[in-house]
């Protein structure tokens, strides 16, 4: 208890020191008025208290620091303005941001039209059976602290300011490209964890799988197993230790063509776009294994010993673990009579004086003393 | 001593085989004569070195086995914290060899060792019965191929463990349990070395198999592998390590393994047929079981042909 009390104050302390350090964004349209009072929020029908208090050194830190609150909350006209019914959705066009390469404004549109497409694809706010697939913010958590955007180097944001003056413009900018350049892709370990937290999940598994029954659509036949079956592969395991070049469930699921757009029009294996289809599988095992052949690209990168899935290894097994059980059991009962036959005719355990015949027999032949 | 049929043929053949003179025929012919009826007797009053009396294995086999038994248990050691990476105890052995990753190297390493241990065998096997049949001296009996013998060797000595035989069966050099050992051994190993390498290179082992089989064999092999391991060493713990340690007799550990030599109630107990082919290509050991049995009083008071009925087909009193 005092160790957690410690902690938690040095936590407290590390929290305010840090929010108290950082410069807070600029809050031009005033949302701050009210925002920034920390007891602001609404308990909902089910008793869970839901702040909507900004810290603006927190928010100084996200990815969004940039973008006014209007921008998303685009529905908001007056201050203060009416209860929020639909709240912020990812492809609204940020007016105040324009995009360097169309002059438009800023968007996350064209990839939002491509996640709708794919197999995740649902809207924000949608009552139908879509509701428990992954929207936006499921995978994009947009973490308060990024190493990759730590303080840029000073003999670089030196040189920059020289002609760009502010010097929090250069090494923002030095941030958003550096972070691109640098590589930004999750680790295998965290793509497996993010797929987990849907595909690993039993009760997900079963609606699911009662809803397909229901609409009379077939799932794939790895469904209900991707998780556990990839974690028994050999894929799986080498990222259960960390092993760096072994396939994630991006590298086959996901064209890389182009990773990042892909990641996010990920397809049912039946569809013939994607990689996990029959007809793509050889090319999509060759970007790993360069000698794969359409054998190859048979072998199940998902096995597992379901009777109904694979009967063969099913069976396999069971002749397996049923052989190992009859073998042990045989040869140590084999071993446990010949041990009291020999025991009976006067064996001893180790050779005495030259025999180890020196115990008593009680088949009826001594040994000559 | 009244030898049956087939240790007749073994000891003739030994003989031709040897090229014994008419007097050493006789020799021979005359210690096997005075040698008591009951093997059992036999075995129980020879004085035996605990490191052994009679040889048995070459300086290669001994190396062979050396190369087998080590790379064996250091594969098992490394080889079951990579498949049970989960469990609690897996850590700590990946972590004494610095982690699994090396864990996997020195497996891999370990492998290559045990095939080169495979193939140096397959050469012995391979060459030892050829220079034995250019030498006229090759005996196929007294190698570990299976005969329709060790059937009917194993039912008669688990008669003689139940008591219901006097004897235990005339066995050859290798009796049914370490030909039943080599064989499961042999396939073993094998299994390990194909289920591993298909696990190294399952492009080439899909390219070379035809389509309908390339999937289920890669399958079947992700199975072996593990199951084989450890039920090879489950074998080698209750069974092998049973018979060559702990079965009363051979207790702390016979050292046929290092010094290549069995011991004299070990051989007549369980290899009666090998004993003979010693009788015959070791004068020593004639002079010592003679002055042994004539010492113990053991020689019997009337000599009787050796064609008479033989004990081993008496039935039990």
């Amino acid at each position: 208890m005092k160790q957690y009390l410690l902690r938690s104050a040095s936590m407290f302390l590390l929290l305010v020191i840090w929010m108290t350090n950082v410069q807070a964004f600029q809050d031009d349209e005033g949302c701050l008025m009210c925002h920034k009072y920390p007891m602001m929020g609404r308990i909902t029908g089910e008793g869970v208290f839901r702040s909507y208090y900004i810290v603006p050194g927190i928010f100084e830190k996200t990815v969004h620091r940039n973008v006014p609150c209007r921008d998303c909350h685009n529905y908001i006209k007056e201050l203060p303005h009416k209860p929020v019914k639909q709240g912020v959705t990812c492809n609204t066009e940020c007016h105040s941001i324009t995009n360097p390469a169309t002059g438009k404004p800023f968007s996350h549109k064209p990839i939002y039209d491509t996640y709708r497409k794919s197999v995740h694809g649902r809207d924000k706010l949608t009552k139908t059976s879509d509701s428990d697939k992954p929207y936006c913010i499921t995978c994009h958590t947009n973490p308060l602290y990024n190493p990759k955007e730590d303080k840029p180097p000073s003999k670089i944001i030196d040189r920059c300011v020289v002609c760009h003056e502010k010097r929090q413009f250069a090494e923002r900018w030095y941030n958003h490209t550096s972070r691109r350049i640098k590589e930004v892709r999750r680790s295998s370990e965290d793509i497996v964890a993010i797929c987990s937290n849907c595909h690993g999940k039993k009760e997900f598994i079963e609606r699911r799988k009662e809803l397909a029954k229901k609409e009379g659509r077939e799932l794939g036949p790895k469904f209900a197993f991707a998780i556990d079956s990839y974690k028994d592969s050999f894929h799986g395991k080498l990222t259960r230790i960390g092993f760096t070049e072994t396939a994630n469930c991006l590298n086959c699921h996901a064209n890389e063509v182009n990773y990042y757009k892909s990641v996010h029009e990920i397809r049912p294996s039946r569809d013939p776009l994607s990689p996990t289809h029959d007809n793509n599988r050889v090319k999509t095992c060759q970007k790993c294994h360069t000698y794969a052949d359409a054998n190859y690209a048979q072998l199940d990168p998902h096995p597992t010993s379901d009777k109904e899935d694979n009967p063969f290894r099913y069976f396999a097994e069971m002749i397996y673990n049923w052989v190992g059980y009859i073998v042990i059991a045989g040869l140590v009962g084999i071993s446990m009579f010949e041990t009291f036959g020999r025991w009976r005719d006067g064996v001893g355990l180790f050779i005495r004086q030259g025999s180890s015949w020196w115990r008593k027999s009680k088949r009826g032949r001594k040994r000559v003393v | 001593m009244n030898l049956s049929d087939n240790a007749k043929k073994v000891l003739e053949r030994s003989m031709q085989q040897n090229r014994v003179s008419d007097e050493e025929r006789k020799d021979i012919l005359d210690v096997v004569a005075i040698m008591p009826d009951d093997r059992v007797l036999l075995y129980k009053n020879v004085v035996s070195n605990p490191i052994g009396d009679l040889p048995r294995y070459s300086i290669h086999i001994r190396i062979q086995h050396m190369l087998t038994f080590v790379t064996f248990l250091t594969l098992a050691f490394t080889g079951l914290p990579i498949h049970f990476i989960d469990t609690v105890w897996s850590e700590p052995l990946n972590s004494l060899l610095g982690g699994v990753n090396v864990t996997r190297i020195i497996h891999r390493t370990l492998a290559s060792v045990m095939i080169f241990s495979m193939i140096y065998h397959i050469f012995t096997i391979t060459f030892g019965p050829l220079l034995q049949i250019s030498r006229g001296r090759f005996d196929i009996y007294r190698t570990i191929i299976p005969t329709f013998k060790d059937i009917t060797d194993f039912k008669d000595d688990m008669l003689y463990f139940a008591g219901k035989r006097d004897q235990r069966p005339e066995m050859d050099k290798f009796m049914y349990k370490q030909k039943i050992h080599y064989f499961a051994a042999a396939f073993g190993n094998l299994v390990m070395v194909i289920s591993g390498s298909s696990f190294l290179f399952p492009e080439f082992w899909a390219s070379i198999l035809p389509t309908s089989i390339a999937a289920h064999f890669q399958e079947l092999m992700r199975l072996s592998h593990p199951h084989e391991a450890l039920l090879a060493l489950l074998v080698i713990a209750f069974w092998h390590w049973y018979n060559v340690h702990l079965a009363p007799g051979r207790f702390p550990m016979q050292w046929t393994f290092l010094t290549g030599m069995i011991t004299r109630e070990h051989q007549i107990e369980e290899h009666f047929l090998e004993y003979l082919r010693n009788l015959v290509e070791i004068p020593e050991e004639r002079r010592f079981l003679q002055d042994l049995l004539e010492s113990r009083e053991l020689v019997p008071e009337t000599e009787t042909p050796v064609n008479s009925k033989p004990v081993s087909e008496q039935s039990t009193p």
